[in-house]
């Protein structure tokens, strides 16, 4: 196989960060979606509870998952549904396109899914000369802007409403200079109907389904997915085989937490139960392996298969509100990219496990309880031990290494730091040695080290007793 | 072998130890009053609202005060008749002309004021719940749900409906700058009438 160039995710952050209007505004939205969640936590008295049964019942399905898809297949046939089995993203898209085919259908609605993302389908689909339509506002405006989603939840969070009238000034005739949201919201409404209306087949994800009846859950917020699955007469649902649940009642679990975690709203608008075609229509539903079968078998990292894809990992993340969704050239971004991108090419993202604070802000915020910032150091580890870091990391890492192992050099170290932090200039600190100084200030020189402050003290104070 | 069987034949090598992971029962956890007043806040934080009855006022008469310029008004159940019944919509383009949509809710849902809504009371017009350009829900207060867990626990609905749609206010979006708006690609408004 061909290697592919690691992203260069620290460039891109910086010039992500250069545009102070978007980046200023991308961290405030964010973090606003991390408060809004946290009041939402406040008001449930259950919530830990609530995530340590989503975790338990997540890593029970996981466990058991052949079993359970199975189950899922069985009652989904029984209910008139096709169930299609895809091992990667060719034979998804594949899959999908003999479907359209068969129907002859030239036009796809579809609404968010972060599977067809991963399996590039649209692409796939245009060559087969179907005409794909992301109908979520979001989507579309990145679809328009031939841009991946920046984030999972909210794909167009890091543009400004200014850059969304640019999009639609140019693609659906608006006045480039009304940027106001409601009209430009309005405009993608009155642009979506008759697309919508005149669509052969429309296409939804699926965040949750359902072992024990076969159906499955889709839970969104603008009306598009319910419209893209109600009004043509062919829905196809597409999943990573790791959505799967055991029982109907596991969704009071997965529903309040959901939307809580991502939006901070008790509830999305519209959660959808499917389990059947409607009266003369066809289903369809495409289970996705594209790589989770091998990561079950991660011992470290199996446990990001419990993703629920709801962005609280992402909002909180300082690095991640910094530096852009695009920034990490990948599908997934946020914390939960980083770990589970590696997954797919480890050298084309091995740099994402070091876009990390590693302040684990993220696990405390999943809803189902993945270790998050731990996945991230061990996912450091196996790339040095694959040698995939780059060099200036390793050199750097094998002197730390080097320091670290030695005690009376660490000391003799920290001492020598505090020293020249006091002494150095400032340009010499913030410019030249230091990437860690770009946006951010040293904290002072401490006027005596842990290690000296110690001896003193306790030292002495143990010799006096 | 096919991918299906490639497929599972990797997850059951690849598992983790499937024993050591058990599916725990679930208690019917969250708060469990169920009255119309909380079931009101929470609709009104979704941006639903309440259809008042004003004082001697009967509900064509509600209608009529609430959409005086609406010109089609379609009608899903048997005691009012609107401008078109929903029986008579026989496609989506058809339905796309429609104003306001009346229709009944089986049940609502307190914790986050949502109504459930299925092809049984859509008549196999799905389609119509979300073209319509506002919905007017009938609901009754003995059929309030406390929350998630309980709805899922008692509601059969969630297993015998083809389709079934928990509607928890008007669509939205907040995807330009974050500026929420009530009224996205679905129905523009969602009203409540008491009965």
């Amino acid at each position: 196989m061909k290697r592919s160039t690691p992203v260069n995710h620290a460039k891109a952050a910086e010039k992500f960060m250069k545009d102070t209007a978007h980046a200023r505004f991308h961290d405030k939205r964010l973090w606003d979606l991390r408060q809004k969640r946290d009041q939402q936590m406040h008001l449930l008295p259950e919530w830990q509870e609530l995530r340590t049964l989503a975790s338990q019942i997540k890593e029970h399905t996981l466990a058991h998952l052949p079993e359970y898809l199975e189950q899922f297949e069985a009652n989904a046939l029984k209910n008139g549904v096709h169930v299609h089995w895809a091992t990667d993203a060719a034979e998804h898209n594949r899959i999908v396109g003999e479907i359209l085919e068969k129907h002859g259908v030239r036009t796809l609605i579809k609404s968010k899914s972060m599977v067809t993302e991963e399996c590039e389908m649209a692409p796939y689909l245009t060559q087969c000369d179907v005409q794909v339509i992301e109908t979520d506002l979001g989507e579309r405006i990145q679809q328009l802007d031939n841009q991946m989603p920046s984030h999972i939840v909210v794909p167009a969070v890091h543009k400004l409403a200014s850059d969304v009238a640019k999009l639609f000034a140019q693609h659906y005739h608006t006045a480039p200079d009304d940027d106001d949201p409601h009209s430009l919201a309005w405009a993608q409404r009155l642009a979506a109907r008759p697309v919508i209306l005149s669509a052969d087949a429309g296409m939804t994800g699926v965040n949750f389904a359902v072992a024990e009846t076969g159906s499955f859950v889709v839970c969104t917020n603008e009306g598009n997915a319910d419209l893209s699955a109600t009004v043509p007469k062919l829905h196809i649902a597409t999943l990573g085989i790791e959505k799967l649940i055991p029982r109907m009642a596991d969704l009071g679990v997965f529903i309040r937490l959901l939307s809580r975690s991502a939006l901070g709203s008790p509830i999305t608008q519209y959660t959808t139960h499917f389990r059947a075609p409607q009266k003369g229509s066809e289903m369809h539903v495409v289970l996705v392996d594209n790589g989770r079968s091998h990561r079950l078998g991660m011992e470290e990292f199996w446990t990001s298969l419990k993703c629920i894809r709801c962005g609280a990992c992402m909002n909180t993340c300082p690095v991640y509100r910094r530096s852009g969704g695009l920034s990490y050239g990948a599908v997934y971004s946020g914390p939960i990219g980083v770990i589970i991108d590696p997954t797919f090419n480890e050298r084309k993202y091995s740099t994402l496990p070091f876009a990390s604070t590693m302040n684990g802000s993220c696990t405390h915020v999943c809803p189902v309880k993945i270790n998050i910032h731990e996945q991230i150091y061990q996912w450091r580890g196996v790339l040095a031990n694959h040698h995939e870091l780059p060099f200036v990391k390793r050199e750097i890492m094998r002197m730390v290494g080097k320091i670290l192992g030695r005690p009376k050099l660490y000391r003799a170290m920290v001492q020598g730091a505090e020293t020249t932090l006091n002494v150095l200039p400032r340009f010499l600190l913030y410019r030249t040695m230091n990437p860690w100084g770009k946006n951010r200030t040293l904290p002072r020189p401490v006027q005596q080290t842990f290690h000296a402050w110690y001896k003193e003290h306790r030292v002495k104070k143990n010799r006096n007793t | 072998m096919t991918s299906r069987e490639e497929i599972l034949a990797r997850l059951r090598n690849n598992r983790p130890h499937s024993t050591d992971y058990v599916l725990p029962s679930l208690p019917l956890l969250g708060e469990r009053t169920a009255t119309r007043q909380r079931f009101e806040e929470n609709l009104k934080d979704l941006g639903g609202q309440v259809l008042e009855q004003q004082e001697g006022e009967i509900f064509s008469e509600a209608i009529a005060r609430c959409f005086p310029d609406e010109k089609v008004i379609c009608s899903a159940v048997p005691e009012f008749d609107g401008t078109l019944r929903l029986e008579n919509i026989i496609s989506p383009q058809q339905a796309d002309k429609v104003d306001v949509l009346v229709v009944r809710s089986p049940f609502g849902i307190v914790e986050t004021g949502s109504v459930f809504l299925s092809e049984k009371e859509l008549q196999h017009r799905n389609f119509a719940a979300h073209l319509t350009q506002h919905i007017v829900v009938l609901l009754s207060e003995k059929n309030l749900i406390a929350n998630m867990h309980v709805a899922y626990d008692q509601r059969t609905e969630f297993r015998e409906a083809r389709y079934g749609v928990l509607m928890s206010g008007p669509s939205a979006t907040a995807d330009i700058q974050g500026v929420l708006i009530r009224g996205a690609q679905g129905v523009r408004t969602l009203r409540i009438w008491w009965e």
